[in-house]
């Protein structure tokens, strides 16, 4: 009998699943199969839905005001009606896909309006995409925050250096300024 | 680059608590609640120390004194703290790993160690400030994020910090004013003149530890003198 062997093959394939499972993050189903492309396509920045990330730490999903603004009204099928459902009042149940751990403070604010860091950069290709993500295009490690700081810190003191920038400011790597 | 300090006159202060409160409220620091206190495991980052005589009852508030030549640093096996260049001593709650050496080095008491998990994330909390786990030491922080939110709101208008723009919570509520906060490398600021005052002491000033938060009394540095 070759039972051993097939116990220690299933014992492989189970610990190989669990361990690929563990290492995505779960799936993420929308409500709306939202199109990215589609949107980036007519001309529409980021921040013209994602207005929030310009004024706050938290970027946030957009307020379903922002998308009736374009979407209210007149006839309309499959996903735009989903959305026009939403016309009395209430927000879409939008869930979240990208969370940063817990001890881990990252103010889109400073990153968009003043670093002027384009959103693919931690975000990947979102500009590419027809439907909702299911996971994070990106996993982001402390390693690629450091690497942006301490490069972009290197330009930012040569300006400030040649008295381009006149209230410049070296980019901070010290870890208060992330975690806290 | 600035270096925040404190200056806290003991004439003005009457023990009323509110920095406490403050405090408590604006850093997320646990209630340990009964049991637990009795063990002698009660945080709060600012304590108002009391000294009670036949004729009177004095008041010292305590902060952690932000040293500029920290004890407590010196002794981390791990980097968790460590004095960032603006002075502020500063404690990586992801990095620490629990040993309790900084407590034993800071002369003033200034650190707690976080026994149990006293809390989770809730509503009515600071979502500036992290919720501590269990097994880390934590201790005041000059109210740290406030500076950075200033500094963020500063930067996204283009313009510098202006003074006044960064308070912590316990400064902020004083409500004799006895706790002033500002930039001690300014000459011209506020703090910066009262701690020149014939009234400035420091805590445990022989230690060498060169404490930025300053104390102004009348008595004390009189009998010190």
């Amino acid at each position: 009998m070759k039972w051993p062997a097939v116990i220690g093959m299933l014992a492989i394939v189970a610990l190989a699943w669990g361990v690929l499972g563990l290492r995505g993050a779960p799936e993420v189903t929308q409500p709306i199969a939202f199109p990215h492309k589609t949107h980036i396509e007519l001309n529409l920045q980021c921040t013209s839905c994602h207005d929030r990330a310009e004024k706050e730490a938290v970027a946030g999903r957009p307020r379903t005001a922002l998308c009736l603004g374009c979407h209210g009204g007149g006839d309309a099928t499959g996903e735009i009606k989903k959305v026009q459902a939403f016309e009395k009042g209430g927000e879409i149940p939008w869930k979240r896909v990208w969370r940063l751990p817990p001890h881990v403070f990252f103010p889109h604010r400073t990153h968009v309006v003043v670093a002027e860091v384009k959103c693919q950069t931690c975000h990947g290709p979102m500009e590419t995409l027809d439907r909702p993500p299911a996971r994070p295009l990106r996993t982001l490690t402390m390693d690629d925050c450091l690497a942006c700081h301490e490069e972009r810190g290197r330009r930012v003191e040569k300006t400030a250096a040649r008295g381009v920038v006149k209230t410049g400011r070296a980019l901070s790597t010290d870890c208060n300024a992330c975690h806290r | 680059m600035a270096l925040w300090g404190m200056v806290i006159d003991l004439d003005r202060c009457t023990g009323c608590q509110a920095c406490v409160m403050a405090c408590k409220a604006e850093n997320n620091v646990p209630a340990v609640g009964a049991k637990e206190a009795t063990r002698g495991r009660i945080i709060s980052w600012m304590q108002v120390l009391t000294e009670e005589s036949e004729e009177r009852t004095r008041f010292l508030p305590r902060p952690c004194l932000q040293c500029d030549d920290p004890p407590c640093i010196k002794v981390c096996p791990v980097y968790a703290t460590y004095r960032n260049p603006e002075g502020i001593v500063a404690q990586i709650y992801a990095r620490c790993i629990g040993c309790r050496f900084c407590m034993a080095a800071c002369p003033y008491t200034a650190k707690y160690f976080n026994w149990l998990r006293y809390q989770r994330e809730a509503p009515g909390q600071n979502p500036d400030v992290s919720v501590r786990p269990k097994g880390v030491v934590e201790k005041c922080t000059f109210c740290h994020h406030r500076l950075q939110k200033a500094r963020e709101r500063a930067r996204a208008e283009r313009r510098d910090l202006a003074p006044g723009e960064y308070v912590p919570a316990c400064a902020e509520t004083c409500p004799s004013r006895a706790i002033a906060f500002g930039d001690l490398s300014d000459h011209g600021s506020e703090v910066a003149r009262l701690a020149r005052s014939p009234r400035a002491f420091r805590l445990g000033e022989e230690l060498g530890t060169k404490p930025k938060v300053i104390y102004l009394s009348e008595t004390e540095a009189h009998r010190r003198a």
